[in-house]
């Protein structure tokens, strides 16, 4: 095309200038799929939290025991539907520290919540846990799966011991990947073993829970029950589908500003340069604007075409700035998948935003050049060396 | 009617706020459809600017003095704005320059064809067009060739070929043989008056070479802005 011929005049020139664009597009496409990622993650924890209270001990969140009495006290409350007793222990006691959710063992009795819970866990491989189930049996979530490399059939080590995979799920994007679900009792006598031994001796392994699920009933308000709950229940919290969201709302609400900040930023970087560029290239080409004007080129078709150089560059930067982003992206999601770790997610739509936008704004950029070539007296340009 | 009628043109240059250069001091002419004309004089004597009137670059002045009239074709020229000359330019005019002013990135055919697309053809319609203009000055063979790549010659040539690749009804020539040696020049100067003779297209050169003035029909001689001399040509010189 005659505007590439044209670009690789200056070679030097463009190629800076466009990088230029390229890092600032580069700094929107990685972290953009940060924030989706982010955003997708909160989503669905949000989805998780909707439509139930979880309650725990008032002290520490989900460290210390609970005892299932307090399951039937809960389950005679005004709007409850269903109470579902969980123990959630962390799957490596002494865990190491890293990125990511820690994988956790999470026991509970399949069926308790009396078909409330809507968010589904899908199969991959194998069965999901009944209530009959006892022992050493685990189903994995994907993560887990894919870091021991086992499904249905297969034996994972659990705290030194060997559990037999009863199946293995689809990956949810969110907790349950890093989950292994087993029987509550199995859960409860692990729990035990966890506590410190002041505490687990005037205890039994299976009056323990250290978290109850509470599904309002169809109707109910979850902040009523919710204070219900803790004004019948000794010591303890309730957090609601709203509390979560708020409080992870407000968080995300800052990290999409901070990200939307920098790649703004970066870009406003890359429109400057270029604006400058074509200020240039429009100063070095006076006498050729010159000759388009006097040859019968309109003020109109000598912006048009000026405009369309800049939006070529910035095309290009985009395209580039794109490409350097979704190598990082695939880079460094495939480094971490195997510890859980995903953390961008680049979708159609950042990429095609990514790269229109820099078109747009490349454009942008050089309609005040192109207005200033235009506007020159044809016969004065002609004459400009 | 004339192809030109013009009277009471006037132009001033602002260089600043005190300084201007009354560069036309109000010109009558008229020229006919199908003449060959010189305008000749020594510099400052306004030649250039008048060119630059009549080819619709510039506008006349109408103040300080009596309404200016330019009539070109028929069409009341004084009144257009810029829009309306660059189009009237693009479709109606055909421009030579002394040092040629070829787009330097463009092929010899995609300079010729831009003159074409700013008068309305599209594409592929403007690039035949083009190479049928450049078979007609003899350089259908170079068209892909850029302009550093031509002679002066040969470069001048492609410039004519822009200047009529949309049969316009006036050829502007500013020393058009400025900077070519004498057989070049003549070779120019050969196709000027041919495209005149056989398209009857009217030829305006602005010139101070006597021999270039010589080729033609009609010389209009300029000094410190106005027309002193109007002379048809006795006999019409020119060696092919």
């Amino acid at each position: 095309m005659r505007i590439l011929r044209e670009l690789s005049r200056r070679k030097l020139r463009t190629s800076l200038t466009i990088t230029g664009i390229t890092i600032g597009i580069w700094a929107l496409v990685v972290f953009s799929s940060l924030a989706n990622q982010i955003n997708g993650l909160v989503g669905m924890g949000s989805e998780y939290f909707a439509d139930k209270i979880v309650v725990t001990d008032g002290m520490a969140f989900g460290s210390s025991p609970m005892r299932l009495d307090d399951v039937e006290i809960i389950a005679g409350l005004d709007g409850v539907g269903a109470v579902q007793p969980k123990v959630e222990i962390p799957w490596d006691p002494d865990p190491a520290i890293g990125f990511g959710a820690p994988d956790f063992l999470v026991g509970t009795i399949p069926g308790a919540d009396a078909g409330f819970e809507t968010f589904t866990l899908e199969l991959a491989t194998g069965r999901q846990l009944i209530a009959e189930d006892t022992g050493n049996v685990v189903v994995l979530g994907s993560t887990i799966a894919r870091k021991y490399g086992v499904v249905a059939g297969g034996t994972v080590d659990i705290r030194g011991e060997s559990f037999e995979v009863l199946g293995t799920l689809q990956p949810t994007l969110s907790s349950p990947d890093t989950n292994g679900f087993i029987p509550l009792s199995t859960a409860q006598a692990l729990y035990l073993g966890d506590l410190p031994p002041l505490v687990a001796e005037s205890l039994q392994a299976d009056e323990l829970a250290n978290q109850i699920v509470v599904f309002p009933e169809v109707g109910a308000d979850p902040t009523t029950v919710a204070a219900a709950i803790e004004a019948a229940v000794e010591n303890s919290a309730t957090m609601t589908g709203a509390e979560f969201s708020e409080t992870v709302g407000a968080t995300t609400v800052i990290f999409n500003a901070i990200i939307i900040g920098v790649a703004a930023i970066s870009l406003i970087v890359g429109g400057l340069s270029v604006i400058n560029t074509m200020a240039m290239s429009v100063a070095e080409r006076t006498r050729e604007i010159g000759i388009r004007r006097a040859i019968g080129g309109s003020r109109r078709r000598i912006v048009r075409e000026l405009v369309a150089e800049a939006g070529v560059i910035g095309l290009l930067g985009g395209l580039i700035g794109l490409g350097l982003g979704a190598a990082v992206v695939v880079l460094v999601n495939e480094a971490g998948r195997s510890s859980g770790t995903v953390l961008f997610d680049l979708t159609a739509q950042t990429a095609a935003f990514a790269v229109g936008f820099s078109t747009i704004l490349g454009m942008v950029a050089g309609i005040i050049p192109a207005w200033t070539a235009a506007r020159l007296d044809p016969v004065s340009a002609l004459r400009y060396e | 009617m004339n192809l030109i009628e013009a009277t009471d043109l006037r132009k001033t240059y602002r260089l600043s706020r005190r300084t201007s250069i009354d560069a036309l001091q109000g010109v009558d002419v008229s020229i006919a459809a199908g003449e060959m004309v010189a305008i000749m004089g020594p510099s400052g004597s306004g030649k250039s600017t008048l060119m630059h009137l009549l080819g619709l670059l510039h506008a006349p002045d109408t103040d300080d003095g009596p309404a200016p009239t330019l009539r070109i074709d028929g069409v009341d020229a004084t009144t257009l704005s810029d829009g309306e000359r660059t189009s009237i330019r693009a479709r109606s005019m055909g421009f030579v320059f002394q040092s040629f002013n070829l787009v330097p990135t463009l092929t010899a055919e995609e300079n010729v064809a831009l003159a074409a697309e700013y008068a309305g053809t599209s594409g592929s319609a403007a690039r035949v067009a083009a190479r049928a203009s450049l078979a007609s000055v003899g350089l259908a063979e170079r068209a892909g060739h850029r302009p550093m790549e031509l002679s002066g010659g040969e470069q001048q040539r492609v410039a004519i070929a822009r200047a009529l690749v949309n049969d316009p009804k006036l050829i502007l020539g500013d020393e058009p043989t400025g900077n070519l040696d004498s057989s070049r020049a003549a070779e120019v100067l050969g196709l000027l008056r041919r495209f005149n003779r056989e398209r009857g297209q009217t030829v305006l050169i602005v010139t101070h070479d006597q021999e270039v003035g010589a080729a033609c029909d009609r010389i209009i001689r300029m000094r410190d802005g106005r027309i002193i001399a109007d002379e048809r040509v006795p006999d019409v010189q020119f060696a092919a």
